[in-house]
Parts: structure tokens; C-alpha cells; sequence
């Protein structure tokens, strides 16, 4: 998946993980030189305390990759850049999602320029909507960040930082052409004057597809064309207040068709057309008050996604099925940043969100309201010591509310090292289906609903006597203890520890440097939701909702390592161990009530607890290995990059449910990615790259790795480059 | 993690010890030997749809632990059948489902584990619950929704009282016909294969 091509590959581009970006700034820009850290120093983060922040500063784990990384990658969307992230894994789910510190994809919250994207029909986030071509930088935020981003954010959180109005004019022409006929477009535009300010971003993304079992009769990625709008103006009201207008549209169409069964059990061609839209809109205002120790900031947000899906039969166009999705959204949020003095700064907001979902399979528009405000202090009492303690609160109309707290704190032990420490809570309201679903199956005849409808579904079944009923009594079967649960369905939460040291020597050698960092988290996590039966039907089915039971928890290590050498060579290796286990079937297997049956032989043994893998689809051993070359006089740069995913459970094989045997593993593998970048004079330049060159499969097992992938992408500057910017 | 598992070998072991003491106690007590008895692609299901869906046989197939054969079902309301099965529902001759004294109780552990039948806490089938609970991972079986497999969970052994009032313990190892290794939706479901222990005298199942 690389596209672009761009002459400006920076110096230090290569040192991905945590210093990367931080080192990238080196080559382009000098820094002030009262800096401590100089250099560093430049690399801000808004994510971690949702004010401007020196990366090196954070007390908790924040990853950046930059612009020119992401190019030198030749990434055309979000899920192409994290994938190469160190303890981010990629997993498939209703969607292409990310796994990070072994908490699954709907537990890391993805925004962009600080705004949710929305569209979470069955938990994930499909990242394949996020062009990146416009893309400044990545944050990417480890550990829970409800203290300030409310739910969702439990493993973490992805804020995509978008580009903003550079003075002068300029643009860009990008175009790229790979296998299985994947093309992509883009351009941009920015004009930026003394008062106002102006981006413009279009891309078209469209592949064929492809199979990986042709023996199934379906595609496995179907054919799609996506079209992306992007844009920004920016106008200085004043000296003091500024103005900002972003706005966002996305439009995919897909069409397939595949051997579906019907309601009577009989096989025939179904066609599927389907089409996803989602617009965003935010308006923000900031003012800095007189004096500088006041920046307030208003923001509106309010998007919209919708998905329309529509079968007929492939022989004469028959109606099939239809369905559809539409969830909007809509926030004013205020937010004071109060800076008494250099080292304190008070962080004060409080909003307001209101949501709207209709889908086929729920009852009726259903709206949630949420009142939130959030609070966060900032302290640094000595030069080497800083303190950061937060707290949010939410409101939810649905549930119980929410208070998440959330201290760190990061220490300068020696000059070249640093300890940092964070303790926090994060929490995940249910999803749609877990609130709103109404569906039962027409061909099976079981009934699944969500907690705002069991109750009096159940109630509506009894009372038409559909449900199976005791003879002796008359009265319906109804679980009840289980339905009670189901019915007061309330939100998933964690708390969770990282601790871990930076080290960063200084050397005298300017034209080398290194760092290494190491992050150690445990997060336990607590009623998480599963499936349960609550009632009986009179076809013997049963009446399933949601309820909150299950406890888990995750722990490990992540390991990172920098190395900037001279010659425009640059190295760097992530390391994560991960350990993520079911509570409960831990304490089943101390108490020796886990088994397992030979499928062959069918006899069956007791479960060792040393046998357990843990949850299903987590790799114990993850790395990567990159080397990034420069040769700027020369407009030359390439990289290499090695990315491994350990063996990880794929689904049970021996009857116990649980992840304990070899044969339930899917086998690790490494994917290998090269790219190469020439500029051919001032305004031109080509790139060429093959990902997964070692042209790795797995059809059975993994519907994500198509095998290997060229493309070649040719790329046209004009203007003035805003180049090199850090805001 | 080493630590963590440390008290689960230690209690395992503590469950070996007192099973192997109980297993003496009966020896002393109990004179009749039985024997295992195995039962494959017992069929209770006419029909598979293309999910792999089972669609209920019209009758259940009813079956005598102590003869080791089917019964017909026209025999369904005397006390000559001991279990009978349907799609993934599985009756004991007792409550509403039939005129004897059985009854059933899931035990978890191992087959050979279950030296000794209980002589108490037997469920009789009733409307609101059978002896032997219906449905994924209430009883004895678990349905994985994404394959539509079913699978006899591992380390559940049924404890049943037949018709007549003796004892039996029984283990269902696959519920396809001819017991794949590896079930996929194309294999019929609805075939019980499983092994019993029947005790016509005692309690001893040994």
C-alpha cells in the first residue's frame, strides 16, 4: 500500500516510533536555542492533554508518525500507517480496526482533528475511510484517555491531525497505480494570506478487489471506487481570536455478488450494492484573553454516516433484502486553558452530545444524550518533575454516569533519562446493536434484542404466546435473572497502569543518536459484554440480549529503539509482548473444571492452566525492524521494512471454548515492505514499492494479506512546498 | 504468569488424590463390573439445512442404556427407553417427557473421573427445564455462532438415573455423523456418537 513519492523524506524520517517524528524535525528547522532538549522540542502533541505539548514532555506513552514517514511509506489510508506501528496489530471485525495493548478494536478511539468519526455500526471503526494523503501527523495515545475523550478510549487513542493553511499558494497532484487495478488520486490546494487561510483535499481510492477462495464464489474484497473531500478555512478575526471551519465528506460505493441462501433454504446469486457516506462539519472558535493565561476555544461538531445496502437476485433483479444504517451526530463543546504561571496549566471543558441512529433492524430512531465536563491539571513543581491529574465526568442518558480519573506523572531522573508513570480509568458505552437491535432470524427463528427493547419485547412475545410455556404453572419461560441483567446493560470499563522509562543519551557525535523507550501496562478490564439467553420460544429457540459479565485483562511490554546514523541511514525496532486473558476461565483452570477432547481420538483430558493461549486472535510476540536511507543531494530515499505478527488463536478446536491447543493457532508471519523514492527536478517525482514482497498468504486463516503488492506513483509539487511544518 | 499456576497444579493434584480415594471405598463396596459401552452416529436428525442449521427430526430417537439399542418411539410413553434425543435436546424417561423414575445431572470432570454414581440431586424434565439443560453452554453442548458448529463441551458428563432407576453415566463426544475430527457446516449434524457406563445393581460406575 504505498503511494507518493516525495523528494522530502526527511533526514531523520526513518525513526519511527517515538522519536521519529521528534528527530524528523531535526534536519529542516532550526530550534530555539535556549531549548533544553534542543532539537526535540518541536514535536507537539495535542492528544495526550488536549493542550499543546512537547512530545518529549508527555508522562504518558504517545506515538507520532509524521507526514513524511507516512509518504515514505506510500500509505494510502490510516490502516496502512498503524499497521507498522509497534504494538498495534490490524484485525478484521465488521471492518478494518486496530488492536492495541490486546484490547480489541472498538476500545481505541479515532478522531480527527480532535473530533470522534462516527459509524461504529457493530463496534469497529473501518480505518479504510481515513485517506492520508492530507495527513500532518498521527498521534497515537497508549493507555485509557477517558479522563478527557469520555468513552471508547480504553486501549487508547488515534487522533489524526489534518494540515492546516501555510501561508502563500501552492498544491499537489498525486497519482498512484498498483496491483489488482488499485488506483489512487489526490490533490491538494492551499492558499493562505495574512487574515484567511484555505485547504482543499481530493482523493479517489478504487480497487477490483480480490479472491483468496475462488471455491466460495465471493470476492473477498469486492470492487470499490471511494471519493474523499476535505477542507479548511482558517480566518484571524483579530490578533487574538481565530477562526476555523472544517469540513468532511466521504462517499464508497461496493458491488459483489455472491451465492447467498434464501429464507426456504435454496441457493441463488445475490447482488449487493452498497454504499457508506459520512460528512463532518465543525466550526471552532478560539480567543486568547489579554494577558496570555487565558485561551478559551468553542467548538461545534456535528457529522453524519450512513450505509444503504441493497440485494436483489443476480438472474432478474429481484428484491432480496435491504437494510440500512444512519447515525448522526452533534457536540458544542468550550474549553479554558488556564496558565496561572509558566509551569500550571488548568484545563476546564464541558459539552453537550446529542445522537441519532435508525437502522432496519431498530425499532425506531433512537436518540442518546450525554452531558459532559472535564477537568485536568498540569503541574511541573520542579524542573525535572511533572504531574498531570485529570478527571471527566459524563452524563449519559442511558446509563449510570461515568467519572474517569486519570494521574501521570513523569520524572527527569538523569539528563539523557526519564521515568514516567500513569494511572487511569477508561470506559465504552454499548454499541447499537447492544442497545437498539431488533431482529429476529427468519430462517433459524431466534429473537435477538438490545437492552432498551428486551423487557417489553419479551413482555410483547409472552403476551402473543410465542414464548414456550410451563404447563404446570402457565406461565411463560422467561429467564429472569438473566433479563434483568440484559435490561440494565450499562458500560464496559478498565483501569489500567503503564510505567516505563526513556532513555536518550546525548551524543557528541551530531550526526548520530539513539533512544529506547519501554512501556509496561496492565489494564483490567470489567463487565464486558456477552450474549445471553433470556428467554424460550415456542419453536425451541431461544430469546437472546447482552449483559455485562465478563472480566478480563491484558499486560506486557513494549519495547522501542531509535537509531539515527550518519550517511542519511536511520534503524528502528519495536518490540511488544503481550499476555490477555479471560479472569474467569483462569480461576475454571485453577480449579481444574477446564477440559478438553482429542477431536480425533475423542477422549478428554483435563486443561493444564499453563496450556491456556488467552484470548483469541492476540499475538504474544510482535516487532518490526525498519531501515530508512536519505540521500538528499541526490533526491534519493528508501526504506525496508520487516513487520512480524506472532502466532495467534484463531478459534476453538478441541470442544472447551478456550484457546489451549497448537491446532488453534494461526501461523505467525512477516511481511516485508520496500519503497524507493527519486525526484526528477523541482517539481517531480516518482516512487515504486512492493509490499508483502516475500508474497505471504494465508487464505483459510487471515482475509486481510492478499499477497504481494506493487505500485509505482508518480507526484507533482507546485508552489510554494509547505513543507517541515510543526505548527 | 508462572506463580499463577502454581495453585492450579497444586489443586488439581488435591482432585486426583481424593478421586483415587473414593475409587477404593467403591471397590470394597460394589461387586457387579461394568463395562464402557460406545454408540456412534446415533441419528436424531432427519434433515440438515445448507448452514448446517439441524432441522428437528419429527420424532426423538429413544434409546435404552441398559439393552444398548434404539426403541421405537412408538414405545415413547413405557419405561423401555432411558434417553431419548432430538436435534441438540436430549430427554431423560422421567417428568414430562416420560412414565419412569429417571432423571439426570451434569457432572464436570472426567469421564473416569465419575467413579461413583450420586444418589441425590437428580433433575426430573419439567417444562420450564429439561433434566439435561437445553441450549449453548448450559448443558452439554456449545454453538459457535460465526460456524454454526456444534460442539459436545469437553469435561461434561452426564450422570442420568434410567427408567427403571439404576444408574448410568454417559459422555457425548460428537454430534456429526461419523464424528469428523474437524466439523464444517457441510457434515451432517443431529449424530450422536457417545459413551456410557450403565450400573444395573449399585452405584458403582467405575
Amino acid at each position: 500500500m504505498t503511494r507518493s513519492l516525495s523528494s522530502s523524506v526527511a533526514y531523520a524520517l526513518p525513526l519511527a516510533l517515538l522519536a521519529g517524528p521528534a528527530l524528523a524535525q531535526k534536519a529542516g528547522r532550526p530550534l530555539p536555542a535556549d531549548t533544553l532538549r534542543r532539537r526535540r522540542l518541536t514535536e507537539v502533541v495535542v492528544t495526550a492533554t488536549r493542550t499543546e505539548k512537547s512530545l518529549t514532555d508527555v508522562a504518558i506513552p504517545v506515538s507520532v508518525v509524521g507526514e513524511k514517514q507516512i509518504k515514505s511509506m506510500g500509505s494510502l489510508r490510516l490502516g496502512d500507517v498503524l499497521r507498522e506501528q509497534t504494538g498495534l496489530s490490524l484485525v478484521a471485525d465488521h471492518g478494518q480496526g486496530i488492536q492495541l495493548q490486546g484490547l480489541n478494536s472498538e476500545y481505541t478511539l479515532i478522531l480527527v482533528d480532535g473530533e470522534p468519526l462516527i459509524g461504529r455500526t457493530a463496534g469497529t471503526l473501518d480505518l479504510t475511510r481515513v485517506a492520508v494523503g492530507n495527513i500532518q501527523r498521527v498521534e497515537v495515545v497508549k493507555g485509557p484517555a477517558s479522563a478527557l475523550w469520555g468513552s471508547d478510549a480504553l486501549a487508547g487513542v488515534v487522533n489524526i491531525i489534518t494540515q492546516k493553511p501555510q501561508p502563500g499558494l501552492s498544491g499537489g497532484l498525486r497519482a498512484r497505480y498498483g496491483s489488482n487495478r488499485t488506483a489512487d488520486f489526490s490533490g491538494t490546494l492551499n492558499a493562505g494570506g495574512e487574515r484567511a487561510g484555505f485547504t482543499l483535499f481530493g482523493n479517489r481510492y478504487s480497487s477490483a478487489g480480490y479472491t483468496l477462495q475462488p471455491e466460495s464464489g465471493a470476492a473477498t474484497v469486492p470492487p470499490f471506487a471511494s471519493y474523499t473531500g476535505q477542507s479548511r478555512f482558517t480566518y484571524r478575526l483579530s490578533e487574538r481570536t481565530k477562526f476555523s471551519l472544517s469540513s468532511r465528506y466521504f462517499v464508497e460505493n461496493q458491488a459483489s455478488t455472491a451465492p447467498t441462501t434464501n429464507e426456504t433454504g435454496l441457493t441463488a446469486n445475490v447482488t449487493l450494492k452498497s454504499r457508506q457516506t459520512d460528512f463532518t462539519l465543525n466550526p471552532t472558535l478560539t480567543h486568547r484573553f489579554a494577558g496570555d493565561k487565558v485561551v478559551a476555544t468553542a467548538r461545534l461538531y456535528y457529522s453524519r454516516y450512513h450505509t444503504q445496502e441493497a440485494y436483489t437476485y443476480a438472474a432478474d433483479g429481484r428484491y432480496f433484502d435491504a437494510t440500512y444504517f444512519t447515525q448522526a451526530f452533534l457536540r458544542p463543546e468550550v474549553q479554558v486553558d488556564y496558565s496561572p504561571r509558566p509551569n500550571q496549566t488548568l484545563t476546564l471543558g464541558t459539552g453537550y452530545q446529542r445522537q441519532t441512529v435508525a437502522a432496519t433492524r431498530y425499532d425506531e430512531r433512537q436518540l442518546l444524550q450525554n452531558a459532559y465536563g472535564y477537568a485536568q491539571y498540569d503541574w511541573t513543581p520542579t524542573t525535572k518533575l511533572n504531574l498531570v491529574a485529570g478527571a471527566r465526568y459524563d452524563g449519559p442518558s442511558q446509563y449510570a454516569g461515568q467519572l474517569s480519573p486519570k494521574l501521570a506523572a513523569r520524572y527527569q531522573l538523569r539528563p539523557w533519562l526519564a521515568l514516567r508513570g500513569s494511572v487511569g480509568r477508561g470506559y465504552r458505552v454499548p454499541d447499537f446493536r447492544q442497545l437498539y437491535l431488533n431482529f429476529s432470524n427468519p430462517t433459524v427463528g431466534y429473537s435477538v434484542f438490545g437492552t432498551g427493547q428486551v423487557q417489553a419485547k419479551v413482555a410483547q412475545l409472552a403476551q402473543q404466546g410465542q414464548l414456550a410455556t410451563d404447563p404446570t404453572t402457565g406461565q411463560a419461560i422467561i429467564y429472569q435473572s438473566a433479563l434483568d441483567q440484559a435490561g440494565r446493560l450499562t458500560t464496559e470499563s478498565s483501569v489500567a497502569t503503564n510505567v516505563g522509562f526513556v532513555l536518550a543519551p546525548k551524543l557528541t557525535n551530531p550526526d548520530l543518536s539513539y533512544r529506547f523507550t519501554i512501556n509496561a501496562f496492565r489494564n483490567d478490564l470489567s463487565n464486558l459484554i456477552e450474549t445471553t439467553t433470556v428467554a424460550l420460544k415456542k419453536n425451541g429457540q431461544s430469546v437472546f440480549s447482552y449483559r455485562n459479565v465478563t472480566r478480563a485483562y491484558t499486560q506486557g511490554l513494549e519495547l522501542e529503539n531509535s537509531l539515527q546514523l550518519p550517511h542519511g541511514f536511520a534503524v528502528s525496532a519495536g518490540y511488544q509482548y503481550l499476555i490477555a486473558k479471560d479472569k474467569s476461565v483462569v480461576e475454571s483452570l485453577e480449579a481444574g473444571q477446564v477440559f478438553r477432547r482429542d477431536p480425533a481420538t475423542l477422549q478428554t483430558e483435563r486443561v493444564r492452566a499453563s496450556d491456556y493461549g488467552g484470548l483469541f486472535n492476540r499475538s504474544r510476540h510482535t516487532w518490526n525492524a525498519k531501515v530508512f536511507y536519505e540521500n538528499q543531494p541526490r533526491g534519493l530515499t528508501a526504506s525496508v521494512r520487516a513487520i512480524y505478527r506472532g502466532r495467534y488463536g484463531f478459534a476453538d478446536a478441541n470442544a472447551n471454548t478456550i484457546l489451549d491447543a497448537d491446532n488453534e493457532y494461526v501461523s505467525g508471519y512477516l511481511l516485508l515492505n520496500v519503497a524507493a523514492s527519486k525526484t526528477l527536478g523541482p517539481w517531480l517525482s516518482l516512487q515504486a514499492g512492493v509490499d508483502n514482497l516475500t508474497n505471504y498468504t494465508d487464505p483459510a486463516y487471515i482475509s486481510t494479506l492478499v499477497g504481494r503488492l506493487w505500485y509505482a506513483s508518480l507526484a507533482i509539487e507546485l508552489g510554494k512546498k509547505p513543507v517541515a511544518r510543526t505548527l | 504468569m508462572k506463580n499463577l499456576f502454581r495453585p492450579a497444579l497444586l489443586l488439581a493434584t488435591g482432585t486426583l488424590a481424593l478421586a483415587s480415594c473414593s475409587k477404593d471405598d467403591d471397590t470394597t463396596t460394589v461387586t457387579p463390573a461394568v463395562q464402557a459401552q460406545t454408540v456412534s452416529s446415533l441419528s436424531a436428525a432427519s434433515t440438515t439445512s445448507s448452514t448446517g442449521q439441524p432441522i428437528a427430526a419429527k420424532h426423538y430417537t429413544f434409546f435404552s442404556l441398559a439393552d444398548n439399542k434404539q426403541v421405537a418411539y412408538t414405545d415413547s410413553n413405557t419405561t423401555k427407553w432411558d434417553v431419548a434425543f432430538r436435534g441438540t435436546t436430549i430427554l431423560t424417561n422421567s417428568g414430562i417427557s416420560g412414565p419412569g423414575q429417571g432423571g439426570a445431572q451434569v457432572y464436570t470432570g472426567l469421564f473416569a473421573d465419575l467413579t461413583t454414581a450420586p444418589t441425590t440431586g437428580y433433575a426430573v424434565d419439567a417444562a420450564s427445564a429439561l433434566a439435561i439443560p437445553a441450549g449453548s453452554g448450559k448443558g452439554w453442548y456449545s454453538y459457535d455462532a460465526t460456524t454454526h458448529i456444534v460442539s459436545p463441551v469437553a469435561g461434561k458428563v452426564l450422570a442420568i438415573r434410567t427408567a427403571t432407576g439404576k444408574y448410568a453415566k454417559l459422555e457425548i463426544t460428537s454430534y456429526y455423523k461419523n464424528a469428523p475430527a474437524a466439523p464444517s457446516a457441510t457434515d451432517l449434524s443431529g449424530y450422536y456418537t457417545f459413551r456410557y457406563v450403565y450400573q444395573a445393581s449399585g452405584t458403582s460406575l467405575k
